[in-house]
């Protein structure tokens, strides 16, 4: 038993077990703060008061209904949807599951559980789900039964092809649930919005530092950790903002193996992913020397090549300045854009290896030893911007000129805004005569003056 | 009080078949048509800005007569869909088990396009008239999308027939061009502009003479349009129109960012290029293809030897076969703009 548990990771084996010995942390719920662990344990003792009260009833009603003649038929009632299903809502790391298990384990009963991990179609919901929340079995007649409890969690996780029909499913779910649901999410999704509008939502709030830093020293003296400072722990407490799962993820990396933490790992928990790239960049730039050191670098790292070639090509201008090097790098990187298109079209994966060596490889050792010109190079974030697609205040204009004259995006752009431009600036007459005419406000009166 | 229209592009849009301005061929055949009161799905090759869609639009509306609104659409197949519109065509792709049939329960692949805009409109019965008419604009710029039309013709050609514009046929595919009555829209000829400009002129009060009309016919390269916005434009201080209005109203009209984006290429600085173009793709909504047609158009006029007016040729053209197969037209723009910059180097 003890050897299994030295196994787990720290999160699961410091996952608690009871409501007693976790620290709850707080809750709103419309606007109002609450007790979350009393919130839901009166959630779940309410919903199996009220559905057995409704059993009855409906059974009163079938049997009503089976001499009844098709005039007399009643409908059987419905728990409704505030009392058997609950939205946790708060961010990644903070107890939402964890609250929901040990809340389970203190009332004896099991969890059900479906995560973002599980392909959430509605086949498959139905499957797992349906059957545990329709019927409840053979075993009920035993008291001693298990009452089950179902979590939906990472419900924001619900969206693509992948999860086609899922929303409709949960609804259906709760309405014919037998069981309490406790739903757990990240953030508001646009796409789950009528789930959001029927259910009971409780928005959970992070824990405070001063309770992430002891529940993490408890951690550390139970493992018997020396030699992480109280600094050390604020620090990485800091670092990941309330998320109690990453504290300790990030306690288990620095410490395993060892009882000594690694000071090296503790200042990599630091970088983030847009460093990461930041850093890789400036190498690439900067010391590779040879193709398979470019090779190296772009391999060993995570991020994606689909994304890292345009990081590569935003920044090519800032470490070259010789015309002759940035017409060969562009040269190699212009193939290997071509190559990954023909990739992704046809499916030419063998031409993979090629692509990598020219975005990278290709197109840093293009440049000449003679231009290193030293200093700090600012790294720049792509730019992604579609050219056809339109902002804000150009697809307010377009409506406004859609509405008197009917004219297409591209040629409002290219050919009749420059128009409008040059005869708006002739004169403050004209400008106001266009302006009314097409009944435009300030902010698209600003796009009729030419630049 | 009526307000005046303040632009006279649209003040003097033609609105029946008659206005057009020219053209009689084509409009006489349009006549019959409208005669007859039926016709198959047809196709308009013309370049571009010349009036093809407004031609379609009229004969449509004049064909369908009072029943025009519901049974006339016009859409642009060059305009990107927007999220929504995404969105809906995944919803509508998915067949709901509920209904019968071996696609039960199936995703249908279609292109989006055809999904959103053409199938709804195509699918409702007529109303009124004897069929719908759906006018597709740049119907070159659909693609292999193309192949989705080749059986809602046929399925709902009696329901609906098409009229697809285009500005270069060799962008159709040939079984669609097959499905279609092909009709070649010329440019307006150079006494029909003169007598249309001179009437407007005449409603206007404005004095022009024979020899500026034809500037204005040379400068607007046919365009009726353009040449209605170059008059207005050199009308704005006086009423007389003379040939130095019109060169300066072509001057301040002219897209002379692509010209400016050349010199700074012709420099060498391929930094300020790189911005400028990106400028020039953001504020004119140009594809990499426009740009490098613009780049073309351009190059024409600067004074350059021959050699080296093919050499910049050569390298726009590998840049715009690059950037047919390339994921990042960003990228293949930056290509060029170096290449260039290097090879002012020697000049």
């Amino acid at each position: 038993m003890a050897e299994t548990k030295a196994k787990l990771p720290w999160i699961e084996k410091y996952r608690p077990k009871s409501l007693k010995d976790m620290a709850i942390p707080s809750a709103k719920s419309s606007g109002h703060k609450v007790n979350l662990a009393e919130e839901l344990t009166n959630f779940v003792r309410n919903f199996f008061i009220e559905i057995k009260k409704i059993n009855e009833i409906n059974k009163e009603i079938r049997n009503h209904n089976r001499n009844a003649t098709e005039k007399d038929q009643k409908e059987e009632i419905r728990l409704s949807f505030e009392k058997s299903a609950i939205l946790l809502e708060g961010k990644p790391g903070i107890g939402k599951t964890s609250i929901v298990y040990a809340l389970a384990n203190d009332l004896n009963m099991d969890v059900i559980e479906t995560n973002a991990s599980d392909t959430r179609t509605r086949d498959a919901l139905e499957r797992k789900l349906n059957e545990t929340t329709k019927s409840r079995g053979i075993m009920d007649f035993a008291k001693e039964s298990r009452q089950k409890l179902i979590l939906i969690d990472e419900v924001d996780g619900i969206y693509g092809t992948k999860d086609r029909g899922a929303v409709p499913t949960i609804l259906n779910l709760i309405e014919t649930t037998q069981f309490p649901i406790i739903l757990c999410s990240n953030e508001f999704k646009q796409g789950l919005q009528s789930l959001y509008q029927k259910i009971k939502k409780v928005e959970v709030q992070p824990l405070s530092k001063l309770e992430a830093i002891k529940i993490a020293s408890r951690v550390l003296k139970n493992e018997k950790i020396s030699g992480i400072s109280s600094g050390e722990i604020e620090a990485i407490v800091e670092k990941n903002g309330g998320d109690l799962r990453a504290v300790i993820n990030d306690l288990q990396a620095i410490a395993k193996g060892s009882d000594f933490p690694d000071v090296v790992l503790l200042n990599n928990l630091h970088r983030d992913s847009i460093e990461e790239i930041f850093s890789l960049i400036r190498e690439l730039f900067q010391d590779v020397k040879t193709l398979k050191e470019a090779r190296n670098l772009t391999d060993r790292s995570d991020v994606d090549y689909n994304f890292l070639y345009k990081w590569v090509s935003e920044n090519l201008p800032s470490f070259m300045h010789v015309n002759s090097d940035l017409a060969n790098a562009w040269e190699n990187l212009s193939l290997a854009d071509e190559i990954f298109g023909r990739i992704r079209k046809n499916m030419y994966w063998g031409l993979l290896p090629y692509f990598y060596d020219l975005f990278a490889g290709g197109v840093t050792l293009s440049k000449k030893e003679s231009d290193s010109r030293k200093g700090f190079v600012r790294i720049k974030n792509p730019q992604y911007f579609s050219s056809t697609t339109l902002n804000s205040a150009e697809k307010s204009l377009l409506e406004k000129i859609n509405r008197k004259y009917n004219i297409p995006q591209d040629e409002l752009m290219q050919d009749f805004l420059p128009f409008l431009q040059v005869l708006s600036s002739s004169s403050r007459k004209h400008q106001k005569i266009i302006s009314d005419w097409f009944e435009l406000d300030t902010k698209e009166k600003k796009m009729l003056k030419s630049d | 009080m009526i307000n005046e229209i303040p632009i006279w592009r649209i003040k003097y849009l033609p609105y029946n078949l008659d206005q057009i301005c020219g053209r009689e061929q084509l409009r006489n055949r349009l006549k019959g048509i409208i005669e007859k009161a039926n016709f198959p799905h047809m196709l308009f090759v013309g370049t571009e800005g010349i009036g093809k869609t407004t031609i379609a639009s009229l004969f449509a509306r004049e064909f369908l007569g009072k029943y025009y609104d519901a049974n006339l659409k016009i859409i642009h197949a060059n305009v990107p869909l927007t999220e929504e519109e995404r969105a809906q065509a995944r919803s509508d792709a998915y067949v709901s088990t509920t209904k019968i049939g071996s696609i039960a329960g199936k995703t249908v692949t279609m292109p989006a396009f055809v999904q959103v805009k053409v199938k709804p409109f195509v699918q409702v019965k007529v109303m009124d008239a004897p069929f719908k008419i759906l006018i597709v604009k740049n119907f070159d710029a659909l693609g292999k999308n193309q192949q989705g039309f080749r059986r809602l013709m046929e399925t709902y050609g009696s329901n609906c027939r098409m009229i697809l514009i285009t500005t270069k046929i060799s962008g159709v595919i040939d079984p669609i061009v097959s499905r279609c009555q092909v009709f070649l829209v010329p440019q307006v000829d150079l006494t029909s502009f003169g007598k249309l400009i001179t009437s407007i002129a005449k409603k206007e009060s404005l004095i022009l003479d024979e020899k500026t009309i034809e500037v204005l016919y040379k400068a607007s390269g046919g365009k009726i349009s353009k040449a209605i916005d170059f008059l207005q434009l050199s009308t704005i201080s006086n009423k007389t129109v003379t040939l130095n209005d019109i060169y300066i109203s072509l001057q301040k009209f002219q897209k002379g960012i692509v010209r400016s984006l050349l010199l700074v290429i012709f420099k060498g600085d391929f930094k300020k290029a790189r911005e400028i173009s990106r400028n020039i793709l953001a504020t004119y909504k140009y594809s990499a293809q426009e740009l490098f047609t613009y780049l073309l158009l351009e190059l024409h006029k600067l004074p350059l030897s021959t050699n080296v007016r093919a050499s910049v040729i050569n390298m726009i053209a590998e840049a715009d076969i690059r950037a047919i197969d390339g994921q990042d037209n960003d990228i293949q723009v930056s290509n060029l703009l170096s290449k260039l910059c290097l090879y002012s180097e020697y000049l």
